[in-house]
């Protein structure tokens, strides 16, 4: 290096000459800082919230877990209650219509009384089909459910009723045979 | 001593890694009117002699968990300037390497040796020089690169830095002469 090179880069800060325009720079930069400033910490290299985070992921886990499983029992007792509600309708449903089917075809029994009969049914029939409509918004509302029993029963009573009535005339009328 | 004065500003740094904004202005107004003068001196103008050193100080703050006082923060934060200012004139397509800094000098060139020269002179020198002289010679003689960095930063190999520098210094040296 000669005396040329050397005294240049003795002299280097006389080169230095420039002033900058510290504010409008630095605006500048912290502006574009700014944008992105949000740092992401990595803290979950950190082992004790790595434990903390693991605890509560098993916590979670366990919750969503139980929660199923009880969701899915109480699903079950509604199933058994619905299934068992089903089954105390089929049966009381098949009762009144071979009932019915036997008020309809019994010989002894003329059109007036038929009609007369069927038209209590039909009523009955209705305010069971408003009740079913209940039962489905509230199944657990005890009271439609002894509604629907007791109506079941007003129409099997109606029917064991005229059927009652048929028999007794039909003794009568051998009785009178016996007698004569 | 050389550890002592990588570790120059270290709280100051180690709380700009922090994020601490009022520490980052005091770091760059450490630097910021020595890495404007390098943009000034390589790319002559006052506009983008500011976006680069913007740039470079952004880059800085957002990259300083990367710089472990390998070298001095001054140093680290000087390449980031010089390299953008070398990224900038490439993208201008201005030289940044003398034309025939690639081709094979069968020549070996001759070592003159100059006598000191007022610094005014060599200022004015330095800027009639054509591009890629002038960022060789600015890197050797101001910034104080020696061959091997002037080979990294240009993309060159270090004896073609060596002949280019002295083919510039012998071209400054006449310019000199005429003023």
């Amino acid at each position: 290096m000669d005396n040329f090179e050397k005294n240049i880069r003795q002299n280097a800060s006389e080169f230095d000459d420039h002033r900058p325009d510290r504010d409008k720079m630095w605006a500048n930069i912290s502006k574009e800082l700014e944008t992105d400033s949000t740092k992401v910490i990595p803290l979950w290299k950190t082992p004790i919230l790595k434990m903390v985070a693991a605890l509560l992921l098993l916590f979670c886990v366990t919750s969503f877990i139980a929660y199923s499983v009880i969701n899915a029992n109480s699903g079950l007792e509604t199933q058994y209650a619905s299934k068992e509600l089903l089954d105390i309708d089929k049966h009381y449903q098949g009762l009144v219509s071979y009932q019915v089917q036997l008020v309809r075809n019994h010989p002894k029994l003329s059109e007036t009384d038929k009609s007369e009969f069927l038209s209590f049914m039909d009523e009955l029939d209705a305010e069971y089909q408003q009740l079913r409509l209940e039962m489905r918004n509230n199944l657990d509302n005890e009271l439609v459910l002894e509604a629907i029993v007791t109506n079941y029963k007003k129409r099997i009573e109606l029917i064991e009723n005229l059927l009652k009535q048929i028999n007794d005339s039909k003794i009568q009328e051998d009785d009178y045979g016996y007698t004569l | 001593m050389e550890t002592n004065i990588r570790f120059t500003h270290q709280a100051l740094i180690e709380k700009c890694k922090s994020g601490h904004r009022s520490a980052q202005y005091e770091l760059y107004t450490l630097y910021v009117d020595a890495m404007y003068n390098i943009g000034m001196r390589m790319l002559g103008n006052k506009e983008d002699a500011e976006d680069i050193v913007q740039e470079s100080f952004v880059s800085a703050f957002k990259n300083l968990e990367g710089f472990g006082y390998e070298s001095t923060f001054g140093s680290w934060l000087k390449r980031i300037v010089i390299n953008k200012c070398i990224n900038y004139l490439k993208k201008k397509d201005i030289p940044v390497v003398p034309i025939d800094a690639h081709e094979f000098h069968l020549k070996v060139e001759e070592k003159e040796v100059t006598q000191a020269v007022d610094i005014q002179r060599v200022k004015i020198g330095i800027s009639k020089l054509p591009s890629g002289y002038r960022q060789i010679i600015n890197l050797y003689l101001i910034e104080g690169y020696d061959h091997i960095e002037i080979g990294e930063v240009l993309g060159i190999s270090t004896s073609t830095s060596k002949s280019q520098y002295h083919r510039a210094k012998k071209k400054l040296v006449e310019i000199i002469k005429e003023l």
